[in-house]
Parts: structure tokens; sequence; C-alpha cells
């Protein structure tokens, strides 16, 4: 089975483009700092510059090295986007456990819950928020994943309820198997492909949020991210800089989203097992 | 049985709609009631933003007064929602000015990419295997991955800069005489950047989602059945199995909806057209509180409308839940 997903995978050239460039950006986004020649903050080059064995990509308006702002840029918004995935991808699992598991007023009570987060469209939460009170990014991804939990919790419980009711679940718990023991031992490693696809698929929204919502000007100015960089850009979109500044972090932000989007596919396509055939 | 367990859903979407709304309502009333002390001099004090003397004393009173949610409701329902301290402007005209545009846009966006989107992945699914299908998949799988700001601004950069061939901004050329013809020409000349931007993003969704469950359908056995009668393959593509797979793309939507409506408040201010979006991202600039609060809980509930009305669409399309109720 193992050996199969394996191959499969392999072979399959979605993910293999996406883990290529997840691997890239993730090598920009651990060595980033190291790579960056410059502090992105530090404002005393002379604004406007064009590339230079010096700074690779010019200097933007404000006197800052544009190449060093896009490697902290990239940083922000993959930890923002990893981060929100993981912690969405935490609690719908458990509250998919727990609806499966017990059923009964609680399952009813947290599906409800799920069904009103759902309707709402967390974006417009995510800028009031943002607005009034100039939280820290680490709040905004909690507050996005406490959003965006439901899909992975539906998810989850579907397919727990169907290992549950499966044969060697019900011969394990015949043998006197505890819960604890079903849930650690057949429910949670049988699900594992499906925390895969919920990752994948949160991280990948998370991302494209912090992007926008950063190119909305709703982060702290001084936090370089990818959006914000496109934004400042954009103004000066008439002059012949637009190729190295404004052409980057647009460039970075496709790989990552595409990457991302890749791997989403390839493993929604493996994994799933409704769309096996149609793929 | 069966109609009371389709029934009892149909109102359980309907309640979670309603409380979606409710708590929208409920967050837009409450988040300005948890501000610490005195929020307005530690905010604009530390931007560019002045406000006078008596636009400040407003504004104080406005975050200060002790209004029940009640009262709150009933400001809403009879549109008195506020003053917006950035524009001058009573908010429920901005958002009226605002809001013809983005429904001019989005609405165009979405049924064309629909209707392309649901025609071009029926077509690929019937010619599944072959080499037009396996590049459109392809090159659909691609686009999923571009983000509207990338494809808005190499379009912008494309056609309104280099080429010069459409306006960069705007929604209509202003203080300029002219036919209704020619406005009509000079809307949707302004309308085209954006348009194509969201088309863009919206159509692989749709595209992938439409193929995807048409392949499935296509195996059905009713299929065969049509087949074996000999059917032409025209009826049997889109009276027999296209409208089964219709239901994903409408049931889909709704988790969509994040994306979409995220990448239409980009593509709005990166074009400058003159909708909610671009009308919300000058009120962030401005820190005009009370009118991005009044856009957020509109545009909010105009997007839980939407899913509502998808569900409603969703039970008239779906033969099972037509024959059920």
């Amino acid at each position: 089975m193992h050996l199969n997903v394996r191959r499969a995978l392999t072979n399959d050239p979605w993910f293999v483009t996406g883990a290529a460039l997840a691997l890239l950006l993730g090598f920009l986004v651990v060595a980033g700092p190291w790579l960056a020649m410059h502090d992105p903050h530090d404002m005393s080059f002379r604004p406007l510059s064009s590339p230079s064995s010096e700074h690779w990509l010019g200097i933007n308006d404000g006197g800052m090295d544009i190449f060093s702002e896009l490697l902290h840029g990239i940083r922000n918004t993959v930890v923002f986007g990893l981060l929100t995935g993981m912690t969405a991808l935490v609690v719908g699992v458990l509250i998919g456990l727990v609806c499966a598991w017990f059923g009964g007023v609680t399952d009813h009570v947290l599906m409800r819950l799920s069904d009103i987060l759902l309707a709402i469209p967390a974006v417009m939460i995510l800028i009031l928020v943002a607005a009034f009170f100039r939280p820290s990014p680490l709040v905004l991804s909690l507050i996005l994943a406490g959003l965006s939990w439901p899909t992975t919790a539906k998810a989850i419980r579907a397919q727990a309820l169907v290992v549950k009711q499966s044969v060697h679940v019900r011969a394990a718990r015949q043998m006197g198997a505890s819960g604890a023991y079903i849930i650690g031992r057949h429910l949670m490693p049988e699900l594992f492909p499906l925390y895969l696809i919920g990752f994948a698929a949160k991280a990948r929204m998370a991302m494209f949020m912090e992007a926008s919502l950063s190119f909305l000007g709703l982060f702290d100015p001084s936090r370089k991210s990818l959006g914000m960089m496109i934004s400042y850009a954009l103004k000066y979109y008439y002059l012949d800089i637009w190729w190295n500044w404004l052409i980057p972090p647009i460039l970075c932000l496709t790989l990552l989203i595409m990457a991302v989007t890749f791997l989403a596919v390839s493993l929604e396509k493996l994994f799933d097992p409704r769309l096996k055939e149609a793929l | 049985m069966k109609r009371s367990v389709k029934s009892s859903r149909r109102g359980q979407t309907i309640v979670a709609y309603v409380l979606a709304a409710l708590v929208m309502m409920y967050v837009s009333y409450s988040v300005p009631r948890w501000l610490p002390g005195d929020f307005v001099t530690a905010m604009y004090a530390s931007s560019h933003v002045t406000l006078n003397a008596e636009q400040e004393a407003d504004l104080r009173a406005y975050y200060t007064q002790h209004q029940g949610f009640g009262a709150y409701l009933l400001d809403f329902f009879t549109l008195n929602w506020g003053y917006s301290y950035a524009f001058l402007t009573p908010i429920s005209e901005l958002i009226s000015e605002a809001l013809p545009w983005t429904l001019l846009l989005l609405g165009t966006a979405h049924l064309l990419s629909m209707f392309f989107g649901f025609l071009a992945g029926v077509e690929a699914a019937w010619r599944r295997g072959g080499v037009v299908e396996k590049t459109g998949v392809g090159s659909m799988t691609v686009l999923e991955g571009v983000p509207e700001i990338g494809s808005a601004v190499i379009l912008l950069l494309i056609f309104a800069l280099h080429l010069g061939w459409l306006p960069a901004a705007g929604g209509e050329t202003a203080y300029v005489k002219q036919s209704a013809g020619q406005y009509a020409l000079d809307v949707t000349r302004h309308l085209a950047l954006p348009l194509v931007t969201l088309f863009l993003a919206y159509f692989p969704g749709n595209f992938l989602l439409t193929r995807g469950s048409m392949v499935m359908v296509l195996k059905e056995q009713f299929i065969e059945t049509a087949r074996a009668k000999g059917l032409p393959s025209l009826r049997i593509r889109y009276a027999h199995a296209a409208r089964n797979a219709l239901l994903p793309m409408v049931t889909r939507f709704g988790l969509r909806i994040a994306f979409m409506v995220t990448g239409a408040l980009v593509v709005e201010t990166i074009y400058a057209y003159p909708g909610l979006g671009t009308l919300l991202f000058n009120a962030i600039a401005m820190r005009d509180l009370p009118l991005i609060q009044g856009i957020v809980l509109f545009s909010s509930l105009m997007v839980l409308f939407v899913n509502l009305a998808l569900e409603f669409i969703y039970g008239w399309i779906d033969p099972r839940v037509k024959h059920a109720s």
C-alpha cells in the first residue's frame, strides 16, 4: 500500500513539479536571512536605483534593498500559510473525530456550528478585526484558522464514521480495545491522507489571503510581505522599474501558490476515493 | 420519510444562514465596543489622516454611544449606517453608488465563467483521454495556481501600459458627454481588463469541477442505457449527463467563495474599478472605520444571500431533491 502510494506520487507530474517548486521556495524561506545581503528595513540606499552587483534587484522608493525585502516577504507569507494550515488542521481533526466518536448532541451542536462558520465569509471578519485592532499576524492567522476548520472537520467526521463501522475496527472492539486505543491506533492513522489534503488546501487559502490582505494594507507596514511589495511597486508601474521591482514579488507569489495548488491537486487525486476515477 | 429528511435538511441550511447573518451583525456591532479606552486618539495620532476637533468628537461619540444591539439592528435595516469621515458622505450613499459596479463586474464574471466552464468541462469529459482534453486539464490546473494579484498586474502591464489598448483605471471616462452607445462602449472597455482577470480566476475551477463530475456521471448505468437506446450523443451529453454534472459546481461555490471575494477585492483595487472593493481599499487606507464596518457587513450579507439562493437553485436542479419534495 505505502510503496504504491510513493510510486504513484513520484509518477505524478503535478506532484513532482509542485514538490520541486516547494523545495526551491522552502530553501529560500529557510536560508533567506543568510542570503539577504542587507537588512530589509535599512533605508540608507539611493531610492529607485537600478539593479547592481551590490543590490541584485535594485532599491525601492524608500531606499530599501528589494532582494532582501523579497526574501523576508516570502518567508512571512509561507510562515503565515503553514501556521494557519496547521492550526486549522489540528482543530478540524479533533472536532471531526469528537463528532464521529461521540455522536449525539455533541455531534449535532458542533456540526451546526460548522455550518454557520462555513457560511460566514472569513475574509470579511479578518478585514474588520485587522482594521480595528491592528493585531499581530499571529492573531490573524489564528482567527483565520478558527474560521476555516469546518471543511476539514466534516471530511474527517465522514471518513471516521466509515472506518468506525469497518470490520477490523469492529473486531478490535470485540477483542476489548478501548476507545482511546481505537482512535489512536486505527482512526487517526487511517485518516492520514485526509490530513494532507486538508492541510494543503488550508495552507493554499491562507497564503492567498495573506498576500491579498497585505496588498490591501491590513498588516503592519513594517512587516515585509509579497502583497505589500506589489502594492507599493504598483504605484510606480509607469516607471521603467516594473521588471526589477514589481515582477519579482508577483513571480514568487505565483510560484508559491502554484506549488501548493499542484500538491493539493495531486494529493486529492490520489487519496480522495471519489476523485480517483475522475482525474 | 424521504420528504421530511430533505425538508429538514433545507430548514437546517436556512437556519445556519440566518444565524450566520446574525453573527456577522453582532460582530460588526461589538467590534468597536471591544476597543480599549481612547482609541480614536491612538489610531489617528499615528496615521497621516488628520481629523478636525469636531470630527474627532463626532467619531468618539459615535463609538462610545450606548446603543443596544436591537437599536443597532433597527438602524441597519433603515439604512442608517452612519457617516464616512473620509468622504464626508452618508455610508449608505457611498455603498449604493459602488454597488452597481461590483454587481456588473462580479455578475458578468461569474455568469461567463460558469457558462463556459461548464460547457468546456462537459466537452472535455466527453473527449476523455484525447490530446485536447489533456492539454485543457493541464493548462487549467496551472491557471488555477495563478493568484488574481499576479494575473491582474500582468494584464495591466501588457494591455493598458505597453499596448495601450485599454484604460488602466476607473469604470467610465469622467466628464465627457457621450451618447448612450458611446457610453456603453466606454463602460465595456473599462470593464474588459478586470472582467478578463476574474474570468481567468474563476473559469479553471468551474471547468475542472464539471469535468471531474461529468467523468463520474458518464460511467453511470443510465448513460449506458441511453447509449444502448441509440440516442444522439448531444442528447446524452446534455439532457442526461450534464444536468447531474452541474451539481458540484453549485455545491462547491459556497466553499470557493472565500477565495472569490478576496480575489475580487484585489482585482477591483488594482484596476481602481469604482466598486465596493476599491471603496473598501480607500476606506482602509484612510482609516475610515465606520465605512469599513459598513462595507464589511453589507458585503458579508450579500455573500450569505447569494449562497442561500444557490441552495435553492441546487434543489431545483437536482432531480432527486425535486422528486423528494
